[in-house]
Order: C-alpha cells, then sequence, then structure tokens
C-alpha cells in the first residue's frame, strides 16, 4: 500500500510541511453518497473515490494536500459536502480519464474559457479550456511539493513565452499542447472579444513542433450587438458547423442535428442546475458554503471543467441536495465570518485567494467571468445551430458596456454584494480596457464600492493583490 | 531638397483644419474613422467627409488616455483616448460622428470607451477573424449594408450605384498614384524619401479626397520630371531597412528618427499606417458586396489571424515587398500591449532567416526613456547589415 507523505522537505523554504488528509469520521457517510456516472456509461463509486483521495492521491499529488492558506487551490475543509471530493477525485484523475477517453477515440480540442462546449462534445470530442489543459500536463507529474509543482508550472509558461511572446497570457495551452505532454488534436476555441490573446495565441500553434499533427480552427464569434443581428447569428452558426465538421473529420463520423440538439439539452440541465444552485446559495442569510466550494459549483453548469460533462453533471444533480438542505437549516460554514463582507469578482482569469479572503472577514459570492455562459440557456426547439449561434452570441460578458453593465448589476443585486473587484491579468487587454468603464457603471446604477486591481501573476504581485483585496474588505466591512 | 508638390501637400495639410470647419458651418457632415477595415469610399459615396483619426508620439496623450482606458492598452488606442479628453485635436473636433472597424479588439474598446466617456456618436463595423472564409463575405457585406443604412440615416441621403462608383473610382485613382510615387522612393538616387512619402500618406487621412488626387498627381509629375521612370535597383553599399509591425501613425517619429539620423535608409514598409491598405484593392463593381469583397482580399492585417503558414497572405506580401524593394533587413517595430503584431515578432523572424533577411524587433511605446537603448540595437542592427552588404554575406 502506498503511503501517504506526513512530512516532506520544502526544498526553497527549508520547513517541514504538514499535508492535509480527510477525516476518518466521514467516510461512512461519504461512501453512502452517489455514484459518479461517465460518458461512457462507466461509473466510479463513492467508496473508490474515497479510497482514492486518501490513499492514491497523497501519494501521486502531495501538492494538492498543501494545507498552506496561500495556496488558492487548496483542498476545501468543508468535508461534508460531498460534491467537493468529487470534484477533486476527477481533477486528481485528470490523466487517467483523459488518456483513456482519447483511446475510446474522442478527439481533444483546446478551447477558452467562459464559452459553451456543447458543440464540441456533440461531435464526440473532449474540449478542454486553458485550466483543464493545465491540469491534464500537471497530474503527469507525481510526487511534487506545492513549491516544485508551481516551479514547473512557471516553467512550462517560460516556453510559450520564448515561442511566442513574453506578452503572452493565454498561449492557447501552447507550451502543453506543442510538447506533446497534452495530445490535443484540434486547438479550436471562441474567439470572443473576452479574451485578447486567444486568437493570436492560436495562430502561435502553426509554428509549433506539433504543427502538422494538431488542427487549428477559430469558431469566430462577432461582435457588436451581435445577438441582435440575424447575419452575425447565421455567420456564427456556419463557424460552428465547421467545426463539427472538422471534430467529424477526426472521429469518422457524421454529427447529425439531433445530437447537437441532444448535447445541448444536457448542458442545458447543467445550467440551470448552477443558475439553481446560486439562486439558492444567494438566498441564504449566512453563506452555505465556502468561497472556493461556491465558485466550484458555479462553474460546474460549464460542464466542461472535467472533460466529461456527464460526470459534472452527476456531481452537480447531488450537489443541488446538499445546499437546499444547508440553506433550509441556516447552515453556518466552518471559516466564514458572520456578516462576512460580500463582494463580487469582475475582470478575467484571475482570482484572490478564498480563503484569505475569508480570514480577512470577507466571501466572493459571486463572478462574471465563466458565469455569464452558465445563465445563458439556449433555446431548445427550433434549429439547433441557430439556437445555439443565438445564445452563444448573447452572453452578457459579451455585451456592449451598457448591457453588460446591466447583467453584472443584476447579479450583484441577486448576490447581495457590499463590494466589487475588478481583476485582471497584465497584458489581457480587452478586460483592462473596460475595466474602469464597467466599475464607473456598476457604482452609478447599484451604488457599491468598487475597486480595480492588476495581478502581474507573480507571487510578490499577488501577495500585493492579496494586500489590496483584504483592504477592501475592510473598507466594506 | 523638398520637392515643391511636397510643400504644397504640407501647406494643404496645415490649412485643413480651418478649411473643414468652414465646410461644417456651409452644413458639411464630418465622419472621423479608425480601423483597417472601414472602407472610405462608402463613407465618402454618401456625401460624407471621411477623416482618418488618430495620432501617435505623444506622452502626454498616452497618460491621459490612460485615465479612461488601461494602461494596459497599446500606445496608439491610449493616446486616440487622449485625444478625445484633451478635446482640441482639431479633426475630432470637426467630426460629427465617429466609426471604428473590429479589425483589432482594441480598436473596438477604444470605441466603447469614447462612447461612453465623451458621449460621442458611435458606428462600429464588425470584422470577421475568418476573414478568409467564404460565410464571411456574406457576414461582412451584411455588416457593410447595416453600417451604410446608418450613415444613410445620419447622413440623409441614399446610397446610389453611381455615386459609390465614382467613388471607388476616385479611391482606385489614389491608390494607384501612391503605389506609383512609393516606388520612387526606392530608387538608387531618389528625389523623394520613404519618409516623405510616408507623411504624404498619411496627408491623406484627412484632406479633401479629390483635392488629394489633384496633388498626388502633381507629385507624381514632378518626380516623372525629374526622375524619369522609378527603377528599383538596389544601392549595394546601403542598408536598405524594410520597417514592419504595428501602426506607426501620424505623429510618431521616434523610431524613423533614430534610423534617419543614424544613416539607415528605410525603402518599403508593410504598416497598415503605410503601404500596405493601397496594395492590390480590386473593388470588381460598385457594389456593397463587391466593396466586402475587395477589403476582405486585401492584404490581412495583424489582428486578424490566419492560421496556416505556409498560405498566409501577409507573410506572403512582406517578403514579396522585402524582394520588390530590395531591402536587406526588417526593422519589426511593435507596441507594447500590441498582441497582434508582438505574438508574430519571433515568427517571423525565423521565416525572414531562411531567406537570409536579418530582423530586429523593437518593443516600444512613445516614451523617450528608452530612445538611448534603440538607438544602439539599430546602429548595431545597420552596421551589421551593411557589413553583410559589402561581404556579400546573404540575401
Ligand atoms: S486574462 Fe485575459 S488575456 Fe489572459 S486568458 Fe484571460 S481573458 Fe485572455
Ligand atoms: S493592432 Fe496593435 S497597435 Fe494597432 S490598435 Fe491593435 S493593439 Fe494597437
Amino acid at each position: 500500500m502506498n503511503e501517504i507523505p506526513r512530512h516532506i522537505q520544502l526544498s526553497s523554504v527549508g520547513s517541514e510541511q504538514e499535508y492535509f488528509r480527510y477525516p476518518e469520521d466521514i467516510r461512512e457517510e461519504f461512501i453512502q453518497t452517489d455514484d459518479i456516472e461517465f460518458r461512457d456509461g462507466s461509473r466510479v463509486t463513492a467508496a473508490e473515490v474515497w479510497e482514492y483521495l486518501t490513499t492514491v492521491g497523497p501519494v501521486k499529488f502531495p501538492n494538492l494536500y498543501d494545507t498552506s492558506n496561500l495556496f488558492t487551490g487548496r483542498l476545501s475543509r468543508d468535508v461534508t459536502l460531498p460534491f467537493t471530493l468529487k470534484h477533486n477525485y476527477l481533477l486528481m484523475t485528470m490523466h487517467e480519464r483523459m488518456t483513456k477517453a482519447k483511446a475510446q477515440g474522442h478527439p481533444i480540442v483546446f478551447v477558452q474559457g467562459g464559452q459553451s462546449v456543447d458543440p464540441y462534445y456533440a461531435a464526440g470530442a473532449i474540449a478542454l479550456r486553458p485550466a483543464s489543459t493545465g491540469i491534464w500536463a500537471r497530474r503527469q507529474r507525481e510526487g511534487l511539493t506545492r513549491n516544485q509543482d508551481e516551479l514547473e508550472g512557471q516553467q512550462d509558461k517560460q516556453k510559450a513565452y520564448n515561442a511566442i511572446s513574453f506578452e503572452v497570457c493565454n498561449s492557447a495551452g501552447y507550451e502543453h499542447i506543442q510538447e506533446g505532454n497534452v495530445p490535443a488534436d484540434m486547438v479550436a476555441p471562441y474567439t470572443a472579444l473576452r479574451c485578447s490573446d486567444v486568437s493570436y495565441g492560436t495562430e502561435a500553434h502553426r509554428h509549433g513542433p506539433r504543427s502538422d499533427q494538431v488542427k487549428l480552427l477559430l469558431v469566430d464569434y462577432p461582435l457588436d450587438h451581435q445577438k441582435d443581428k440575424d447575419w452575425a447569428i447565421r455567420y456564427f452558426a456556419d463557424n460552428v458547423r465547421r467545426l463539427i465538421k472538422n471534430i467529424d473529420g477526426l472521429t469518422g463520423r457524421t454529427t447529425t442535428e439531433d445530437d447537437l440538439a441532444r448535447e445541448i439539452k444536457l448542458h442545458n440541465e447543467g445550467r440551470r442546475l448552477s443558475v439553481e444552485i446560486a439562486d439558492l446559495w444567494w438566498s441564504a442569510i449566512d453563506p452555505p458554503t465556502n468561497g472556493k466550494d461556491r465558485r466550484d459549483l458555479f462553474q460546474l453548469g460549464g460542464m466542461e471543467v472535467h472533460g466529461d460533462p456527464v460526470a459534472s453533471l452527476s456531481i452537480l444533480r447531488e450537489a443541488k441536495g446538499y445546499i437546499e438542505r444547508r440553506v433550509r437549516d441556516g447552515h453556518k460554514t466552518k471559516g466564514v465570518q458572520d456578516n462576512a463582507a460580500r463582494l463580487f469578482v469582475c475582470g478575467s482569469c484571475v482570482f484572490p485567494n478564498d480563503y484569505r479572503c475569508e480570514e480577512a472577514g470577507g466571501i466572493i459570492v459571486g463572478n462574471d467571468n465563466h458565469w455569464s455562459d452558465i445563465t445563458t440557456i439556449i433555446n431548445e426547439s427550433g434549429d439547433p445551430y441557430y439556437e445555439l449561434a443565438k445564445g452563444v452570441l448573447s452572453y452578457p460578458y459579451e455585451q456592449p458596456l451598457p448591457e453588460r453593465a446591466k447583467w453584472t448589476v443584476e447579479q450583484i443585486k441577486k448576490s447581495r454584494t457590499d463590494g466589487v473587484l475588478f481583476l485582471y491579468k497584465w497584458g489581457c487587454n480587452t478586460q483592462s480596457a473596460i475595466a474602469r468603464l464597467l466599475v464607473d457603471e456598476i457604482k452609478a446604477q447599484a451604488g457599491v464600492p468598487t475597486i480595480i486591481i492588476e495581478d502581474d501573476m507573480t507571487r510578490t504581485q499577488t501577495e500585493q493583490l492579496q494586500n489590496r483585496v483584504n483592504a477592501f474588505i475592510e473598507m466594506v466591512s | 531638397m523638398t520637392l515643391k508638390s511636397v510643400d504644397v501637400i504640407l501647406k494643404r495639410l496645415a490649412e485643413r483644419p480651418a478649411e473643414l470647419a468652414a465646410a461644417r458651418a456651409a452644413g458639411a457632415k464630418v465622419v472621423g474613422f479608425q480601423g483597417y477595415s472601414l472602407p472610405e469610399e462608402l463613407i465618402h459615396a454618401l456625401g460624407l467627409i471621411p477623416l482618418r483619426i488618430g495620432l501617435g508620439g505623444s506622452d502626454r496623450l498616452v497618460e491621459l488616455g490612460g485615465r479612461y482606458i488601461s494602461t494596459k492598452n497599446c500606445v496608439y488606442v491610449r493616446e486616440t483616448v487622449g485625444l478625445f479628453a484633451d478635446d482640441t485635436d482639431p479633426y475630432i473636433n470637426n467630426s460629427d460622428i465617429f466609426a471604428f472597424d473590429a479589425t483589432c479588439l482594441q480598436t473596438f474598446r477604444t470605441a466603447e470607451v469614447v462612447q461612453y466617456y465623451f458621449k460621442k456618436n458611435v458606428l462600429i463595423v464588425g470584422v470577421p477573424r475568418n476573414f478568409y472564409l467564404e460565410e464571411a463575405e456574406t457576414y461582412f457585406t451584411a455588416e457593410l449594408r447595416h453600417f451604410v443604412s446608418r450613415l444613410e440615416e445620419f447622413a440623409g441621403a441614399k446610397l446610389s450605384f453611381e455615386k459609390l462608383a465614382d467613388s471607388i473610382a476616385l479611391y482606385d485613382q489614389i491608390r494607384d498614384e501612391i503605389l506609383a510615387i512609393y516606388e520612387y522612393q526606392a530608387t538608387a538616387r531618389p528625389l523623394i524619401s520613404w519618409e516623405e512619402v510616408f507623411d504624404v500618406i498619411q496627408a491623406g487621412y484627412v484632406l479633401d479626397r479629390r483635392d488629394y488626387l489633384g496633388l498626388l498627381q502633381a507629385l507624381h509629375d514632378e518626380l516623372a520630371a525629374g526622375q524619369g521612370a522609378a527603377v528599383i535597383a538596389g544601392a549595394d553599399d546601403e542598408a536598405r531597412i524594410f520597417i514592419s509591425g504595428s501602426v506607426i501613425p501620424p505623429g510618431d517619429k521616434k523610431l524613423i528618427s533614430i534610423i534617419d539620423q543614424l544613416g539607415g535608409r528605410v525603402v518599403g514598409d508593410d504598416l497598415w499606417s503605410g503601404l500596405i491598405p493601397y496594395v492590390e484593392v480590386d473593388i470588381k463593381e460598385p457594389t456593397i458586396a463587391a466593396v466586402a469583397w475587395a477589403y476582405l482580399h486585401r492584404t490581412p492585417h495583424g489582428a486578424l489571424p490566419y492560421l496556416d503558414l505556409a498560405t498566409d497572405g501577409r507573410i506572403a506580401r512582406l517578403k514579396s515587398l522585402i524582394g520588390k524593394f530590395k531591402a536587406n533587413g526588417v526593422i519589426y517595430h511593435t507596441l507594447r500591449y500590441c498582441d497582434p503584431y508582438t505574438f508574430k515578432a519571433k515568427e517571423t523572424k525565423d521565416i525572414l532567416e531562411n531567406i537570409g533577411i536579418p530582423l530586429l524587433e523593437l518593443h516600444t511605446e512613445y516614451a523617450g526613456s528608452d530612445v538611448e537603448a534603440i538607438r544602439t540595437r539599430v546602429e548595431a542592427f545597420i552596421e551589421m547589415i551593411k557589413l553583410k552588404t559589402e561581404t556579400g554575406v546573404a540575401a
């Protein structure tokens, strides 16, 4: 049997590190919970999940069991929520599961975050956004401490900087895909306005060492009142058709309109569940979970984070009941302070450390990024291509500013937000460009305090970012 | 010595703000626009005055613009916003409506910021990123139709076949003249320098287009009289430099003057603020669909991604222009936060290296703090090219 490393020397700081363990006393209850179902019809029982998390995971990925609050991805301590364990299991097994799915004939397609993935799955592919691509790549490295893992992550990114530009933020998985450690067959994201990098990151694959093995395609997302223009909807629908045809070229099958309609239905269920969970969560006087679990839960409705929508859906279905019970029972979440300052995060791809926000007396209750696509339910009747296109082009995050602001204010009001953080990464040109504009409009419409913070993705800056967030929490508390 | 006709163009440029104000007072309507894929012909054909707005080179305006848009946008975009905030630019102040296209996402954001903070009447034209696909033509045609219908409302006039035909003919002539004049600057002992041609091209952004055509014809005549035909023969002892990369708008003299001071000679460019918009624009008939087709089939702007290196029209054009103007080195100019061109710098360098053309990337802003560093790098680059040319290495 594998031995769990209780103490590992951290080379960079020379201190001893304690590792988190799931407490034995929750085992009995946990193993009675639902199985996770997978897209290929297989299942894994809660007992198997438990076994993995308590014996295999700690040995393979000690970094993930790091207890430091500085670690944004730290495993949630709210262990009586089965979904958190299952979600972590799915992330830890990313490499094995994706490798198996690829061997079963599912092409791997790189997409961007904040977009729906219905058409990719309808055509039998697996759509992975940058975070999931990174998780797959990093789950191939075993036995690393958090510091070692972070260092390797930075070295990976450096490869993209060298191959493309040091101003790269989203390299479209370049470093993993062109190195071959994520065997993607296609890079085919939506080109939406949200991201200033992904189109050029995709283009950069044309000169990579695996350029002859990776098909490139952009699903072109038209701009400017796109959802109100029939020609823009048709154009996007044509792009989706082209995407599906290209995936069909890889699988050798023909995706029908019924396949797409079925997939939309499945993904709609996930989106609806997430929205319902959000409404429940926001309705509670005290936050029914911590911020990290909230974010994971809300984002599950995107059905893409695990590379298996059926698996995401199965844990989402189960999670809803738990949240309902907690809200009904007035559950108080450990680690979240009474009357915590409720924060809403706008912007792109940056998130403050939930645990540290909670220590400082705040809690993040919502965000616009990776939420606007989840709140968009696709019409299930009519031509699925047209309806999908119409839905996708109506993502609030991608609308002209007044509309984006209106939707954001609605979320802020629903979530009873006390303060808004607009965060953007260094080099995120299209989000940084409207940071001031959006917060000015939010201030005008919702009357809540706001702050804009830039993250330059280095550790020292992350500390500064957190300090500013904490100061803001103090101010709005 | 400056050519007489160039002097006239510069003089007309100085007079233009007053002329515009007078035209507006007499009822003319002006459209200030920015973007690579926005067909001026359509504006012109509606009897509106098109002005290409935007300047570069002012740190003060960049700082001012950065207060509205972020400091993480390219300086060109920041300066454009700064011009609106400053409220003294005669071309912006003489525009009644503004049009921006979405070729570059940052231009799209500029439009949003200008609309919000400066309460300007703004029109936006969507541009397909998959510009090479058949469905992109349908989409872009519809976008241009939509643009025209909104301009028609604004102009109180309908676009007619005849007027569009006239405008296209006028712009075709302007393009032909620019291409012809451009050749002269690359000849062995030119009467006009690339810098002067560059200024002449940019004067056309705001001058009355019919006047401008006359001025170009006069310049062409003067060059032909003084020099005969434009024969581009490689002067082997020179560092013949080609400029590529991010926009160098009117007012941004930083790089050009450094090259000039160091004895380098620019003989060509593929900048969208230089030669490239005028090359091979083939509007086959006076219809919006034909205009859309022609604009999509020009040399692609760097902000429009193209996924196959082997058939990339932008790279092909770059190589052919380098050959045509007998350049022996490329200065690839990238503005900070200009992802469209910055992301392609290394790739372009590798491609050109394969054909024996060295490339120097200069990543810069408008601030003067890096002038010395740029000077040193350009100096070394020019020396290297001269040495290579003298010793007959490569190219
Ligand atoms: S931070 Fe901005 S540029 Fe970077 S991946 Fe996210 S959306 Fe794209
Ligand atoms: S292409 Fe580059 S220089 Fe031009 S507006 Fe876009 S980011 Fe700025």
